[in-house]
């Protein structure tokens, strides 16, 4: 979709470090959508992750001088992301997240109807009862699709502390969603 | 290990290292509810369609990235004076657009400029701004009487860029700003343009 | 993937929601619902969708009939279309400013290989856009098409700071208000531009066309 002759990211972020500060708004298009799953899933809100979305961008654009390799951006503003959405899950414990999956699009009358919905809202709760790290391994291999090796290169870490933090995943799931039976 | 947790040969049906046919018979059950899990996971896609214009709200009124100008320095003052438009000739009103702009160096221009408007509109009871910096409402950004000629102005910080808007006098009227460029509105009228 | 065979159609809605709620209360449902299409359709092709929303909520707010709005969105969205192609054909970077720049100028008068013989000059993209929308002010007032491209380009080969290039409709402008055409305008100050860039062009101006975009993580 893209014409071949689009910048780079470095290019883009060299131009903003340069002044152009409005073209800043070429790497938001770029990437506005690319975490937006992750962050919905990781926050059980579509209102949380829009708000995170946003942050970590104006957080990455204050940052943006340390951003060291400016051809890695995306890598670089994931972390930024991620950071958002481990402080917002401490900050918003206390709430009940109980919004998740009914604030989805109502779009999708394509897909199974109202059991689909209530098994997707059961799972969205039951996610939302792990902790930050045994999501992220879960919503970055289930909903993004990655391989264990792609996430450990992602996230600085082996492949077995991965495994291992999501084997606690499904058995903490499975028992969440006994529980709400 | 309590009796929640899955068998491993499971997790690993879970991590996609074995498919259920796989599984012994005594774990079928297991496998079955552990696919069931999966199938509840939701992929749908979210998208954020609007951020890209809040996010560059946000950092157009924060200083630059690169730390090296902040954005409220003092800045040399240039006055752009369009003093023919001024002539009684012009039925309605005339305007005059005075801008503060960077400093001439080899910086970048500046990323927000302080444009005022200002319409001579004697007979009008009420002026208006309205444009693409602000949703084309005719409500949101009303001018000042400030002279006893029937002058109206307003001052507007906007983000460096391109800009359409028109006067909207009493309400009603779309009026282009006489002394800017204009282009067709696609509707048969005009919308004054602002280059920053 | 299933998912992302899934995932096209369902992104799509979710622009068209967007869209929806940024058109919310501003213009009719059914202004807002061929927008959404039209929308949709353009930003898969890599074009910018604001445009196209802001031109809707501008028909909504001068109160003009749906089918007129409809037929203003659509005529932005073939400026977008004409720009699109014309900066590929020049080998520029054709990112949704740049588009939107080139929009402008095509809606203000100038054609598609005008845009063109701009993104051949190969200034940097912010430059190139900024070249763009000098280029459109200038057709708006009155410059005509060659004097205009020769002036821009002379303008954006010479290296100077954007800043300098935003000046050019006010300095055509004052010569104007002196009694001269802005064709002669215009071509007078390219002139001067072209004389002062003999003397001595800073060094490093202009890049190369840019790499493809490499894959990201």
């Amino acid at each position: 979709m893209r014409p071949e002759t689009q910048q780079t990211d470095a290019d883009i972020v060299r131009a903003v470090l340069a002044g152009d500060h409005e073209r800043y708004a070429v790497l938001v298009e770029r990437y506005r959508d690319r975490y937006a799953r992750y962050a919905a899933r990781m926050l059980g809100s579509l209102d949380a992750a829009e708000d995170a979305v946003q942050d970590a961008f104006v957080r990455a654009f204050d940052q943006l001088a340390q951003c060291k390799e400016p051809d890695k951006f995306v890598g670089w503003f994931f972390l930024i992301l991620r950071n958002r959405c481990y402080a917002e899950r401490r900050r918003s414990k206390a709430q009940a997240p109980l919004e998740a999956a009914d604030s989805l699009p109502a779009v999708d009358r394509t897909d199974g109807g109202a059991e689909t919905a209530e098994r997707r809202r059961a799972l969205q709760h039951a996610l939302l009862e792990l902790t930050p790290d045994q999501r992220e391994v879960f919503v970055l291999k289930h909903v993004e699709g990655l391989s264990y090796g792609q996430i450990a290169e992602r996230l600085n870490t082996s492949v077995p502390s991965l495994k291992m933090r999501m084997h606690r995943a499904y058995d903490r799931l499975r028992e969440q969603l006994r529980e709400h039976k | 290990m309590s009796d929640h947790d899955f068998h491993p040969r499971v997790k690993q049906l879970l991590d996609g290292d074995l498919t259920l046919a796989d599984l012994p018979p005594e774990l079928r059950a297991e496998g079955e509810e552990a696919l069931r899990l999966l199938a509840a996971v939701d992929r749908r896609p979210v998208a954020f369609p609007t951020m890209t214009e809040r996010v560059m709200l946000a950092v157009n009124t924060r200083p630059s990235p690169a730390g090296w100008r902040r954005m409220l320095e003092p800045r040399e003052i240039r006055l752009r004076i369009r003093p023919w438009v001024l002539a009684p000739a012009l039925a309605l009103a005339a305007a005059l657009i005075i801008w503060i702009a960077g400093p001439r160096t080899a910086a970048p221009a500046p990323s927000l400029v302080t444009v005022r408007f200002v319409l001579v509109a004697p007979e009008a009871k009420a002026v208006s701004l309205a444009g693409t910096f602000n949703q084309w409402d005719a409500r949101a950004t009303p001018l000042v009487r400030t002279g006893p000629n029937g002058t109206w102005t307003a001052t507007l910080t906007l983000p460096a860029g391109q800009h359409q808007y028109a006067f909207v006098v009493d309400g009603v009227r779309w009026v282009p700003d006489p002394g800017a460029p204009a282009v067709d509105d696609g509707f048969g009228r005009r919308n004054s343009v602002l280059t920053l | 993937m299933i998912a992302s065979l899934v995932a096209l159609p369902l992104t799509l809605l979710s622009l068209q929601q967007g869209i929806a709620q940024r058109l919310a209360g501003r213009v009719s449902p059914n202004v807002a619902a061929a927008v959404e299409g039209t929308g949709t359709a353009a930003s898969a092709r890599g074009l910018p969708v604001d445009p196209l929303i802001q031109k809707a909520i501008e028909g909504g707010a001068k109160g003009i009939a749906d089918d007129r709005v409809i037929a203003a969105v659509n005529l932005v969205v073939s400026h977008l279309d004409t720009a699109a192609a014309a900066l590929r054909e020049g080998g520029a970077s054709a990112d949704t400013l740049t588009i939107a720049a080139g929009a402008f100028a095509v809606s203000a008068g100038l054609s598609g290989s005008d845009i063109t013989a701009l993104a051949r000059v190969g200034a940097t993209p912010a430059a190139l856009t900024v070249g763009l929308r000098v280029a459109g002010t200038l057709a708006a007032l009155g410059v005509p098409p060659a004097e205009n491209i020769g002036l821009v380009s002379v303008s954006l080969r010479s290296g100077k700071p954007t800043a300098d290039l935003l000046l050019l409709p006010a300095s055509v402008e004052s010569e104007v208000a002196k009694g001269s055409t802005p064709a002669a305008a215009a071509a007078g100050l390219s002139r001067a531009a072209a004389a002062q860039g003999r003397h001595g062009p800073p060094p490093g101006h202009g890049q190369p066309p840019h790499p493809p975009t490499p894959s990201h993580p």
